[in-house]
């Protein structure tokens, strides 16, 4: 669903990314794995739009997405929940949700916004409160619940576990696990927890200093005992 | 000699000596030149005082302020009020001197300065510029609110002292106008054969109640706005109408009608046959030399430890306080020091225009001093030079353009602001290193080009 | 105690108006980040083609309709000249620019309309009401202004909250990046933020005209008043703005009735001064305005 075909990004002279090129297929989660500073943000930033790429590029169920502004890719079928919670504070849980789905048209907005709720029951009882007054994990699903809302057919994910309890992370995980199968969803997560992440991943994908070392299984890397000592640190 | 210029001190005497040739050279300049260009002159130099400090506040440290106009208003005042008022703080033997006068206003500029820059150096960028554009209003609005003090709406008209055998104050216009002003001189003591230095105060008896009124002339002897100006007098009140009469917003005295049939030298030494002296040489001379010891002491802290403390603040607070510079303070600094400069350039304004009042010294002051750093380029000291030649020059080219093609006067007083305008919009957006930053970048690029080429 | 109703009623307009102009620059502040001081500038130019449009047709709906228009076109002329230094992150520069834009449109407004001071017709009466035995210090067209200000405030507020464009621009002003990962068109949500503050700055210009000559420089005043009121309500808070607004206006009522109208920018700045040396970020707001 997801193509990635020798993605090389540079921030001036520092080159975040080298020739990275990754499937994300449907209905799996991928997962992107590596030490900080690996290049796993900058592939997020990338895909959304945020960034521009030096060379190579990506597309989704065949359009070219890299070098489109991020709100033209978002119409394209991808959404990212980004880095760090990203929802708006000063927006109510409702708003936040429209938000995703304005560009959509109403009927298709309402449905999937019946959906989310859903999916999230936390989100529908706490709908008119401003979403400062979530948890962090609430927040969390209303950031991937916004994201939902533009009804993409691929889901890129940057770090949910990050200031998460374990628990909560696991939760969410198995919750986005479940619905890329359930809706035929292509998820690409990338996170610094590789032992969560390669649980609910199908497949996994070692990102070091900006290059992909390896590609396999979620058994095959954490059975890999000298690559998680080289480049997940455990 | 490479090793010579490691020597301590070093760095300061190669800064004396460019500033020296720099005063030597004007100075020869304004010898031989027209005395219009003279007064032109005396004009930009005065502008470039204060633009230096205005390099340094917005450019250096990065504080957009439109305060220095209110700024060179505090100096102006402070050099007008001080130099009527001398006789009544009896501190015995302390003969009034011009540089005294000076001197007092640049304390006065740099209390101000402290005060202001104490609450707006933690603020950001608009809240600071908002603050100084209440400022650039409210202290012009002071003047009017106490006329006793300050003058009023019409301001203070001052003698200045030139050097002996000068000019005698008190104007005495050469055409015979029936102009209350041809009448002040008759409340004057004889001058003529004074010191100077001394002049005006010595003489006239005073107590704490006339002081400033008999002598000196004040608002109450000074003709009202609507009057003609004197010959001897380049500029009146009337050249300065206040905010909501003039025009433009930046009321230039070098575009505000000086008018083209006065003979600068007949009015200048109306009382001095067959002296040399020339008014506006004097004038030049003043404010030149200054712009040259402010632009010394510029460039020393500009290329010495403080001006990189200001850029590094500027460009990054966070880390610049983690290598052990106060942000707070440096930004103060910059204000204290700008303001001074300020202050130094409105005691000088004042001396030039023998006047000081709310509406020289209006926004549209502020407005121009930031237009001029911001075009000649705002983080060099040369940038200041360049603005304060082009707020004299520009208004000059529009008008010999406009006067050829017969404009209507309405477009050729607004021409100067409305360039001004659209070329600082266009800097910002192009060229936000303003002239100098431009070429430097030119010239840059043409050396890089040569080097590689091969 | 009267007199000091009397002096509370008599800045009711003019506290409308200063609510308006601060509208217009929170409007913009919330969008772009950035305070755009040519916005009186524009308010000025706005009000002199309004003028004309009055000259020429006699009718003053017709022109305050022009003005909206001319606002709102103006709005987005000027924020092209001044976004892109924002883009760069050039505070600094942004901020120049709006005041090199200031200085170009009074000087415009100096070439195309000459003459200095130029009266703007009255459309209603502004001499005091009579009711209930006495003069008071409030006029019918105090009333009007106040209405027209009310009507925009309450369609600000619906539009922010009920609808999409609403939320778009809310959501822009909050966290661009968010908003447009989110499908937000964010630059044409910006540039509608900027027409919108141009016309509701515009209508300012227009409510104030009649009550004094109108010339290039009529309107600098209002800059520092407009400027302190959304300072001190917080610059990211329509509400502080409005309500800030109307409490500038009764205080220069105030301080003219009281001592004397040459005070007024005097006080104003004081309380800025207060404001900032205190609570920089306003009343009503959610931000920090200081750095250090």
């Amino acid at each position: 669903m997801l193509t990635i075909t020798d993605l090389s990004v540079n921030y001036g002279a520092v080159q975040a990314l080298s020739g990275v090129s990754i499937e994300v297929p449907k209905g799996e989660v991928t997962a992107v794995i590596g030490a900080n500073g690996a290049g796993k943000s900058t592939l997020m930033r990338t895909l959304s739009g945020l960034v521009r790429p030096g060379s190579g590029g990506a597309t989704a169920g065949g359009v070219t997405i890299t070098g489109r502004k991020p709100e033209d890719i978002v119409r394209l079928g991808v959404s990212l929940v980004p880095e760090g919670r990203s929802t708006i504070p000063e927006l109510t849980v409702e708003e936040n949700l429209r938000l995703g789905g304005l560009w959509r048209d109403k009927a298709g907005r309402n449905s999937t916004h019946a959906q989310v709720f859903d999916l999230f029951p936390v989100l529908a009882q706490r709908r008119k409160m401003r979403a400062d007054t979530l948890s962090g994990g609430e927040r969390q699903q209303l950031a991937i619940g916004r994201a939902l809302m533009s009804d993409p057919r691929v889901l890129l994910l940057d770090e949910p576990s990050l200031g998460l309890a374990p628990l909560i992370v696991t939760q969410i995980l198995e919750l986005v696990s479940r619905l890329a199968s359930e809706s035929d969803l292509a998820v690409l997560l990338v996170e610094q927890n590789a032992v969560t992440a390669l649980r609910v991943a199908t497949t996994g994908v070692v990102l070091n200093l900006g290059k992909v070392v390896m590609i396999g299984s979620g058994a095959e890397i954490a059975s890999d005992e000298q690559l998680r000592h080289a480049y997940l640190g455990y | 000699m490479m090793n010579l210029l490691r020597l301590p001190g070093a760095r300061f005497l190669s800064h004396l000596a460019i500033v020296f040739v720099i005063w030597a050279a004007l100075m020869r300049i304004n010898d031989g030149i027209d005395p219009l260009m003279s007064y032109y002159l005396a004009l930009a130099a005065m502008y470039a005082t204060a633009m230096f400090g205005m390099v340094i506040l917005v450019g250096l440290s990065g504080q957009v302020s439109l305060g220095n106009g209110a700024l060179m208003a505090i100096g102006g005042y402070v050099f007008a009020l001080t130099s009527l008022n001398w006789q009544t703080v009896p501190i015995v033997g302390w003969q009034w001197n011009p540089i005294w006068s000076m001197i007092f206003a640049g304390f006065g500029g740099i209390a101000v300065g402290l005060l202001i820059g104490w609450i707006g150096a933690r603020l950001r960028g608009p809240y600071l510029a908002g603050l100084t554009l209440g400022i650039a209003v409210g202290i012009p609005a002071i003047a009017t609110r106490f006329p006793e003090i300050f003058g009023g709406e019409t301001g203070l008209m001052l003698t200045v002292p030139y050097p002996a055998g000068g000019y005698a104050p008190a104007v005495e216009p050469v055409p015979v106008d029936e102009t209350p002003l041809a009448e002040a001189p008759l409340e004057q003591a004889p001058l003529d054969e004074v010191p100077t230095e001394q002049a005006p105060l010595e003489q006239a008896p005073l107590d704490a109640e006339t002081a400033g009124a008999g002598d000196m002339l004040t608002a109450d002897n000074f003709p009202s706005a609507e009057s003609s100006p004197a010959a001897g007098d380049m500029l009146t009140a009337d050249n300065f109408p206040s905010a909501e009469s003039s025009p433009s917003a930046l009321a230039l005295p070098s575009d505000a009608g000086l008018p083209s049939d006065i003979d600068p030298i007949a009015g200048g030494d109306a009382l001095l046959a067959g002296s040399a002296f020339v008014l506006e040489r004097w004038q030049a001379s003043l404010a030149v030399t200054a712009a040259c010891i402010i632009g010394f002491l510029a460039l020393n802290l500009v290329r010495g430890r403080q001006g990189r403390m200001w850029r590094a603040v500027r460009d990054d607070e966070v880390a610049a306080a983690v290598s052990g510079i106060s942000p707070a303070g440096s930004k103060i600094s910059a204000f204290v020091v700008s303001s001074f400069f300020a202050a130094i350039a409105g005691a000088v304004f004042a001396q030039i225009l023998s006047y000081v009042g709310p509406g020289a010294f209006g926004l549209g002051l502020s407005l121009s001093l930031l237009v001029g750093v911001v075009l000649g380029g705002r983080a060099s000291l040369g940038g200041a030079i360049i603005g304060g030649v082009l707020l004299v020059a520009l208004p000059q080219l529009v008008f010999n353009i406009a006067g050829g093609r017969g404009w209507p006067a309405n477009v050729t007083d607004n021409a100067p602001n409305l360039v001004y305008g659209l070329l600082v919009v266009l800097v910002v957006l192009i060229a936000p290193g303003g002239i100098l930053g431009s070429l430097k970048d030119g010239t840059r690029r043409l050396l890089a080009k040569s080097r590689t080429a091969p | 105690m009267t007199t000091f109703i009397d002096y509370l009623l008599g800045g009711l307009g003019s506290g409308a108006i200063i609510a308006l102009m601060a509208l217009a620059l929170v409007l913009i502040w919330r969008s772009t980040r950035v305070v755009n001081f040519a916005q009186v500038g524009q308010a000025m130019f706005t009000t002199f083609i309004a003028l004309s449009i009055q000259t020429w047709t006699g009718s003053w709906y017709i022109a305050l309709i022009g003005a909206l228009a001319a606002g709102a076109v103006l709005g987005v002329i000027v924020q092209y000249l001044v976004l892109r230094p924002v883009k760069r992150n050039d505070t600094s520069g942004a901020i120049i620019a709006t005041f090199g834009v200031l200085i170009a449109l009074q000087a415009a407004a100096g070439m195309i309309w000459p003459g200095g001071g130029q009266a703007y017709p009255q459309p209603f009466n502004n001499s005091g009401i009579e009711f209930a035995g006495r003069v008071w210090p409030i006029s019918i067209y105090d009333f009007v202004v106040i209405g027209i200000t009310a009507l925009l405030v309450l369609g600000l507020t619906l539009l922010f909250t009920k609808t999409s464009l609403g939320l778009s621009m809310r959501a822009a002003a909050f966290n661009p990046e968010v908003a447009r990962l989110s499908g937000v068109r964010v630059s044409r949500v910006l540039t509608f933020g900027w027409a919108l503050a141009g016309s509701v700055g515009a209508v300012a210009g227009v409510l104030v005209a009649p009550v004094s000559t109108i010339s290039p420089n009529s309107f600098d005043i209002l800059l520092v008043f407009a400027f302190t009121a959304a300072v001190i309500g917080g610059l990211d808070s329509l509400i502080g703005a409005i309500s800030i607004g109307v409490f500038t206006g009764l205080v220069i009522s105030l301080v003219s009735g009281y001592s004397d109208s040459g005070n007024a920018p005097v006080v104003a700045l004081l309380l800025l001064a207060l404001n900032l040396i205190l609570k920089p970020e306003g009343l009503f707001s959610h931000h920090k305005a200081r750095s250090v």
